[in-house]
């Protein structure tokens, strides 16, 4: 008796999930991970381009200890970039759900606001965002922002100044301009963190809304003890989506003095070295963070 | 007894009052906050406008703050043709339709692999999946360039055999350095791409592909057939902003084209192109109505599109599986 060698309907499920993912597997090979490795590599190498290919001599940790000693730029950069995804990133969230909140009512004109605030999604990584911050220099590597169109006003100081409040303490002025100064900056980042909340929001049945008026909560109460639990696991959708936005932007100061490496003085290992150092530690910052808002993040158990 | 209706009754009144005041100021409050929003989103793009048809008397002008005194189209047209807008255009299109087709047919596969089937390593490899959104292109481009520059190590060996045949090789400035990646899933931002899809699939009843499976069609013939034209508007989605992205990359195409070859780039360097090696002395006031502009021309096509089908981005994001 032949033996039919027959595979099980499970074998077979295995296989073609293989099937399904081998063009992206074999891409992923070739364009990623031996990329990433090699770059790993450079950066423990001093390299140089010769007619053959890159060559290069082992240095140990020399380019990571110049990035943090030796290049002033390189570190000002790192120490401003973090600084401000520190501050800007909780201020976007926030923000945008906000936004999303407003938006998520009735009111006539609804979907002008909406794509409008979704503009920037579509604008606002090119170059064209560099010409809008006033980085003239739109060959990237310089940002002096002299000529900014975009919308930079002290309202909130004028306003105070016209109520007649002056002896404001210097910090909290201070603080204040800095927000009403990057107001625009936030308003342009924002665009896909409102749909994100917008549409956590739609998911939280009338009825709940409903149920709270009927046991008398106010608007505050409703959106502190229902809207906020059942979109927390959004907010941290969001958070991750804002710092990688923020990070893996080519106009973000670190990166431009990567590629200014890169590009300029073909100091391929110290760059390579640069952008490691920066991915890890806004890497190692995102675990943190997503460890800890795990606690308070509600998932309702269906 | 009736004296405590009548005292409910104008705690009532006064409850109904209060809530319609609120109603109201929160309204009006609403209006003026968005409409502020909504104009510090579009000041650029007005001022943008109001830059690129003005002459330069009139940006030296302080009077004028908005809207010219001459208006005149001879900036946008010295401009375009500094970027060669109708072929940078044509190229430009053609490069990101082809490279979001192929690299969305990809990804939606891919994507489907993982939500659909049980493979040893899936957990591993979708782990890749979530470093290629994590990592920056600023990473791995060096070492891309070598592979497109060598042809994956091949170059030499070729460039023995005939010069020629090594110069073929060398993908530098050829399409190919776009297409590869994305033929094969992973081109700009291909993992968010996967990931977005994954998220779609996991989301479309199982019982689609069963009844699929008991009429005897085979699991490939089943994704075309049965689970793709359900995906049509996912599709869509994914396909518009592969296209803004590729629209507006120029960190990725500056790494491979030495050349000037897509819109980003075009305007990148726009300034070299309009006053070669003079740029550095005129002064960036009056560069100002030249790259403004610029930015125009490099942004209408993607306004156009946007204004058109608007409805496929936003409401795209919002039925794409990332929010559940």
């Amino acid at each position: 008796m032949r033996k039919k060698k027959t595979l099980s309907f499970v074998q077979k499920k295995e296989r073609y999930g293989y099937g399904f993912i081998a063009i992206w597997l074999v891409g992923t090979l070739l364009w990623f991970i031996i990329p990433l490795i090699e770059s790993l590599r450079y950066s423990f190498m001093d390299v140089k381009p010769e007619t053959s290919g890159m060559q290069g001599i082992w240095v140990g940790m020399d380019n990571y200890a110049y990035a943090l000693m030796g290049d002033g730029v390189y570190r000002n950069a790192l120490a401003d970039v973090l600084w401000e995804m520190l501050w800007k990133t909780p201020l976007i969230l926030i923000f945008s759900l906000f936004i999303a909140v407003i938006l998520n009512q009735k009111f006539k004109g609804r979907w002008i606001v909406r794509s409008i605030f979704f503009l920037p999604v579509i604008i606002a990584t090119g170059p064209v965002y560099n010409i809008i911050k006033g980085n003239i220099d739109t060959s990237g590597v310089s940002s002096a922002r002299q000529f900014s169109t975009l919308f930079s006003v002290d309202l909130i100081g004028e306003l105070f100044e016209f109520l007649g409040i002056y002896g404001m303490s210097d910090a909290v002025q201070r603080g204040i301009e800095t927000i009403s100064d990057n107001l625009s900056g936030i308003v342009w980042n924002a665009g896909i963190q409102i749909l994100l909340f917008l549409a956590a929001l739609q998911t939280i049945p009338s009825h709940a809304r409903e149920a709270a008026e009927i046991e008398g909560a106010t608007g505050w109460e409703y959106f502190w003890k229902i809207v906020l639990p059942l979109v927390s696991p959004m907010l941290l959708t969001c958070l991750i989506f804002t710092v990688i936005d923020s990070f893996t932007a080519p106009d973000n100061a670190v990166m431009e003095r990567v590629l200014e490496l890169q590009q300029l003085d073909w100091q391929f290992g110290r760059a390579a070295a640069m952008v490691w150092l920066y991915f890890g530690i806004v890497m190692a910052a995102v675990g943190i963070i997503s460890a800890v808002m795990r606690h308070f993040i509600y998932y309702e158990m269906d | 007894m009736s004296r405590s209706v009548m005292h409910l009754r104008t705690q009532k009144r006064a409850y109904f009052h209060r809530k319609a005041f609120i109603d109201m100021f929160w309204r009006i409050v609403r209006t003026l906050l968005l409409l502020g929003l909504c104009f510090v989103i579009l000041y650029p793009l007005l001022y943008m406008v109001s830059c690129a048809f003005r002459t330069q008397e009139d940006m030296r002008d302080p009077t004028v703050m908005w809207i010219p005194h001459h208006v005149t189209l001879k900036t946008i047209q010295k401009t375009a043709e500094a970027m060669e807008y109708g072929t940078t255009f044509l190229k430009t299109m053609l490069l990101n339709i082809g490279c979001s087709l192929v690299q969305v047919m990809v990804c939606a596969v891919t994507g489907y692999g993982f939500a659909r089937f049980r493979f040893r390593g899936r957990r591993l490899l979708f782990g890749v999946v979530l470093m290629q959104i994590l990592v920056p292109s600023q990473i791995i481009s060096i070492p891309q360039y070598m592979e497109f520059r060598y042809c994956l190590g091949l170059q030499p060996l070729a460039e023995k055999l005939s010069p020629t045949f090594g110069d073929m090789l060398n993908l530098i400035n050829t399409p190919l350095t776009m297409y590869l990646p994305a033929m094969t899933g992973n081109g700009i931002r291909a993992g968010l791409m996967i990931f977005i899809f994954r998220q779609f699939f996991r989301g479309l009843p199982k019982e689609l592909e069963e009844a699929a499976y008991l009429d005897g069609c085979g699991a490939f013939r089943t994704f075309w057939q049965v689970m793709a034209p359900n995906a049509a508007s996912a599709f869509l989605t994914v396909f518009l902003f592969s296209v803004v992205f590729y629209w507006n990359d120029y960190y990725v195409s500056s790494a491979f084209f030495t050349r000037n070859e897509t819109m980003a780039l075009m305007l990148r360097n726009l300034k070299t192109l309009l006053w070669g090696n003079a740029a550095a002395e005129i002064s960036p006031r009056e560069q100002i109505i030249w790259l403004e502009a610029g930015c125009l021309l490099a942004i209408l096509p993607l306004l156009v599109m946007y204004a058109f089908l608007q409805r496929y981005f936003t409401e795209g994001i919002e039925h794409s599986g990332l929010a559940g």
